[in-house]
């Protein structure tokens, strides 16, 4: 299922200026979209136009065919797993139980979970390595289970579109790699997977395309070749980086210290 | 059935029996049961009229409040909170204080004025927790829910100040909290106050699991967060209002059983909602039973009964759970 | 204006440290407002006239009172009552709005509320004497009276043994020390002669104050103490407290013969399903008495108590 932007502008209510200006692109199923940009660049706003929540002054916010103000909230829930920036945990759950609270679109109110349901939470549980935690309460586990928990939430949806926000936030070099490479296989299975991260250089590996906002506008999109350069990267970032290309040839960014400015951008 | 639903049930059973067993006129067992099935025994009178419809107000409103509470702790997202925190007990109590002021001899005027007391303040908090946007923020709502209790029991005080003394004393103790009046009619009111608000908050079950975990992850999930948390905020409040009317404040039954329930069972609300309503019941009515057995035939508040000991109960779980 | 101390952040206040000039003004300033004070309190004070002499009231405290009191507030419809059974009424100066009897009392400025009186009212009344009732409430009003110069005492008026030693004290503070003491004799023999006899078997009474929540009174109270004269018996004459809530299944367990009410001859519970347990209630059997002399310890006691009997000898039939 695609989803797509199509000269999306959002304003918020009262607000002076836009939050998001014309922006544009498609995600296709078995394709990864990084979408990145400097903090309140509209990351989060595109995310919620995205999914209908913020309706747009212009053009058109697109899930599937139909644009996303008109899908109903369960629908949507069907179709689209999100997989949020932060969520509380109050009330902590088991592991299983938090997976299960994924087939709520799926279940309604009263249903009682079926067969059908226990088998979506199975195969999400092990898609996402996490079936030995079944029954850890979530207060209980590291930051990278935690996000893989969350990730298998999303997929016990049983979903053809996969989002998540900043999922690598707080989570070190292992946790981050080992994300990354389950949205590569989930995405490669057939969903389309959107990821917003400010970890450029494994979007740059890991995604099919990029999207880099800046103030509510693209400042690039396409490759990462395409978009990773050092004069959008120094324009968007407001910070000079000489980027080099990694041996699977995506391109990789450095940010420059002063003392280094003067050596040149590009190596 | 599991184990522990098993042990819930047996102790639902326990504690209906022993409220009727207990009483200020002694009858033995037999002669209860008796009174139960045949209304002709002469234990039929007290049995039926007197300790029956109050066990199972005791139950109904137990359960009510524990409910609410459940509820709300999970709108809230604070496992802190309290149906009382809303400020419809001080709206309540304003209604109570204020018939009572002006003298209202009907029956049912008191609790009426109670009642809506407790709606009006329940419509002003809500008004102040609505946010620009429409949406209703929890955290402003329990803000609000403190300002208009506070401002509540001022304007009782002052009422209170003004009128006389000895009807204004016989109010606040109404306001305490018990059951020595209770009725077939004051139950009958309560159910019909009651069903509908506990019909809904039920089936929010699965919706409030999501709330707990933040508004926008709700929606993502696929819950209407507005719209749950206006039901359930609605739901809340009634049925808190409808046992205020009934019998005054009693509280703790809302704050703590909940947590127990939590912490015995599974936060999960199809699970906790109706055993807190079942759990809740049995520690009314056993709080109720105490609240007429120390001191007879004084009957003690039964809010001060619940206080005495869910205190306790209270910070003994608060370690558990910090532990 | 700058510190002058050497303490860091010091806010110590302006008069310390300032110039001698400064501190002149505001001892000039000083005396003046001591002045005024002086003036104020000595103003408020009332008219000087006779010895004093100190007494320990009902709580406990030491006072210093005129030798005859001639302006006398009486914040206790009882003690207002007794100050016109002994012939002060003329010195009354302020009286609380309960009090209603006897009717001259109407002639009386009223000054509000008895407990937690309005003190500035009182004081403006210009007493030499202040009669407060005993309770926790009215001693901080008293304590204002007397560090205002104006002697308050707080008596105990909840029984029947009060009355006459209200009115033997009453009588010697304002003067009356003889009409007092004939007063209280009188009372006493009325009381004896209304007294009714011990009865074999007095009937029961519920004594019901208040019905949502149902409340009643123990043998302490006022009201129990008069039935009991009145030949009858507090059916919670046992209740640990002097006035507390009940359960109206203790009510049907004690079967009272009869039920006290002071609100309607029958009252608007009386046909609530759950009270038909109390066999009182389901027959009816009410005795009402509305009327100051049933709660207020005071000289129309005897007069209370031939009503209580009258009403009980007409249930019994």
């Amino acid at each position: 299922m695609i989803v797509a932007a199509r000269n999306l502008a959002v304003r918020y209510p009262g607000a002076g200026g836009r939050a998001l200006d014309g922006v544009s692109f498609e995600a296709h199923p078995g394709q990864l979209l990084a979408i990145s940009g400097p903090n309140g660049s509209g990351k989060t706003t595109l995310l919620r136009a995205l999914l209908g929540l913020l309706p747009p002054e212009a053009g058109t916010a697109v899930i599937g065919e139909r644009p996303a103000v008109e899908w109903g909230r369960e629908a949507l829930a069907r179709a689209v797993g999100v997989v949020p920036q932060r969520e509380e945990t109050v009330f902590p759950l088991t592991v299983g139980d938090m997976v299960m609270l994924g087939r709520y679109a799926r279940l309604g109110p009263v249903a009682a979970a079926g067969r059908a349901d226990h088998a979506a939470v199975a195969q999400a549980l092990a898609r996402c390595d996490v079936t030995g935690l079944a029954s850890r309460r979530v207060d209980e586990l590291s930051g990278g289970e935690w996000q893989r928990v969350r990730v298998a939430r999303a997929i016990a949806q049983e979903p053809r579109i996969l989002i998540l926000d900043e999922p690598t936030t707080s989570l070190d070099v292992r946790h981050a790699m080992e994300l990354f490479e389950l949205m590569r296989e989930l995405v490669t299975d057939g969903l389309t997977g959107i990821v917003i991260t400010h970890e450029l250089n494994l979007a740059a590996r890991f995604a099919d395309r990029m999207l880099l906002l800046d103030g509510g506008r693209v400042a690039a999109a396409g490759r990462a070749a395409e978009v990773l350069t050092p004069e959008v990267l120094a324009e968007v970032f407001r910070w000079p980086v000489a980027v080099s290309p990694w041996r699977d040839g995506a391109p990789q960014m450095t940010p420059l210290r002063p003392s280094e400015r003067d050596q040149g951008a590009v190596s | 059935m599991s184990g522990r639903d098993g042990a819930l049930a047996l102790t639902v059973l326990a504690a209906l029996v022993l409220g009727l067993a207990v009483g200020s006129v002694p009858l033995a067992p037999g002669a209860v049961v008796h009174g139960l099935l045949d209304p002709s025994a002469p234990s039929a009178a007290i049995v039926r009229q007197l300790r029956l419809p109050r066990v199972l107000l005791a139950f109904v409103v137990g359960g009510g409040l524990a409910l609410s509470g459940a509820a709300l702790q999970a709108l809230v997202r604070n496992p802190l909170a309290d149906p009382y925190l809303l400020g419809l007990s001080g709206g309540a109590g304003l209604g109570a204080v204020a018939a009572i002021a002006l003298r209202a001899s009907a029956a049912w005027a008191v609790p009426l004025a109670a009642f809506a007391g407790a709606l009006g303040a329940i419509a002003l908090v809500y008004r102040l927790a609505v946010v620009s946007g429409r949406r209703l923020d929890p955290r402003v709502l329990l803000l609000a829910g403190v300002v208009v209790g506070a401002f509540a029991a001022a304007v009782m005080s002052a009422i209170i100040v003004l009128a006389d003394a000895p009807t204004l004393r016989n109010a606040l103790l109404w306001l305490l909290g018990g059951f020595g009046g209770a009725s077939w009619q004051s139950l009958a009111v309560f159910l019909l106050y009651a069903l509908l608000p506990v019909f809904v908050l039920f089936r929010s079950g699965r919706a409030l699991d999501l709330l707990a975990l933040g508004e926008d992850t709700a929606e993502y999930l696929g819950a209407d967060a507005e719209r749950t948390k206006r039901l359930v905020y609605v739901s809340a409040s009634l049925l808190t209002a409808a046992s205020v009317a009934t019998c005054g404040i009693i509280g703790f039954v809302g704050l703590v059983v909940p947590h127990a329930c939590r912490m015995l069972w599974s936060p999960l609300h199809r699970t906790l909602l109706p055993v807190s309503f079942l759990a809740g019941g049995v520690f009314l009515v056993l709080a109720d039973t105490i609240a007429r057995s120390i001191l007879p035939p004084l009957e003690l508040p039964v809010g001060v009964v619940t206080a005495l000991v869910g205190v306790p109960l209270f910070a003994v779980l608060l370690r558990r759970t910090l532990a | 204006m700058a510190c002058r101390t050497a303490a860091p952040g010091c806010s110590t206040p302006v008069s310390v440290h300032l110039g001698t000039g400064v501190f002149r003004v505001r001892a000039r300033h000083q005396s003046a407002s001591l002045i005024l004070l002086l003036v104020v309190v000595a103003a408020c004070r009332p008219e000087t006239g006779g010895a004093v002499r100190t007494l320990v009231d009902d709580a406990g405290d030491t006072v210093a009172v005129r030798a005859v009191a001639h302006r006398v507030v009486s914040l206790i419809p009882a003690t207002t009552e007794l100050l016109f059974a002994i012939g002060a009424g003329p010195e009354l100066v302020g009286r609380t709005r309960w009090c209603d009897y006897p009717a001259a009392a109407a002639h009386v400025p009223d000054l509000g509320d008895g407990i937690n009186p309005n003190v500035e009212g009182v004081v403006a009344a210009r007493p030499d004497l202040v009669v407060l009732y005993l309770s926790a409430q009215d001693a901080s009003a008293a304590r204002r009276l007397r560090a205002l110069g104006i002697p308050a005492i707080q008596v105990r008026s909840d029984a029947l043994a009060d009355v006459p030693r209200l009115t033997r004290l009453l009588g010697s503070l304002t003067g009356r020390a003889a009409a007092a003491d004939s007063v209280a004799a009188a009372f006493e023999r009325d009381l004896a002669a209304a007294t009714a006899p011990v009865p074999a078997d007095p009937p029961s009474v519920f004594i019901l104050v208040w019905d949502e929540p149902p409340m009643t009174v123990g043998a302490g109270s006022y009201l129990s103490e008069l039935l009991a004269r009145a030949g009858a018996r507090n059916a919670f004459a046992d209740l640990p407290a002097s006035s507390g809530r009940i359960s109206i299944e203790s009510a049907a367990a004690r079967d009272p013969d009869l039920v006290f009410t002071s609100n309607a001859a029958v009252p608007a519970f009386a046909g609530r399903p759950e009270w038909q347990a109390v066999r009182a209630v389901r027959e009816r059997r009410f005795i009402h008495a509305p009327g100051s002399e049933f709660s207020r310890p005071g000289p129309r006691a005897p007069l209370a108590i031939r009503e209580l009997r009258a009403r009980l000898a007409e249930a019994a039939r």
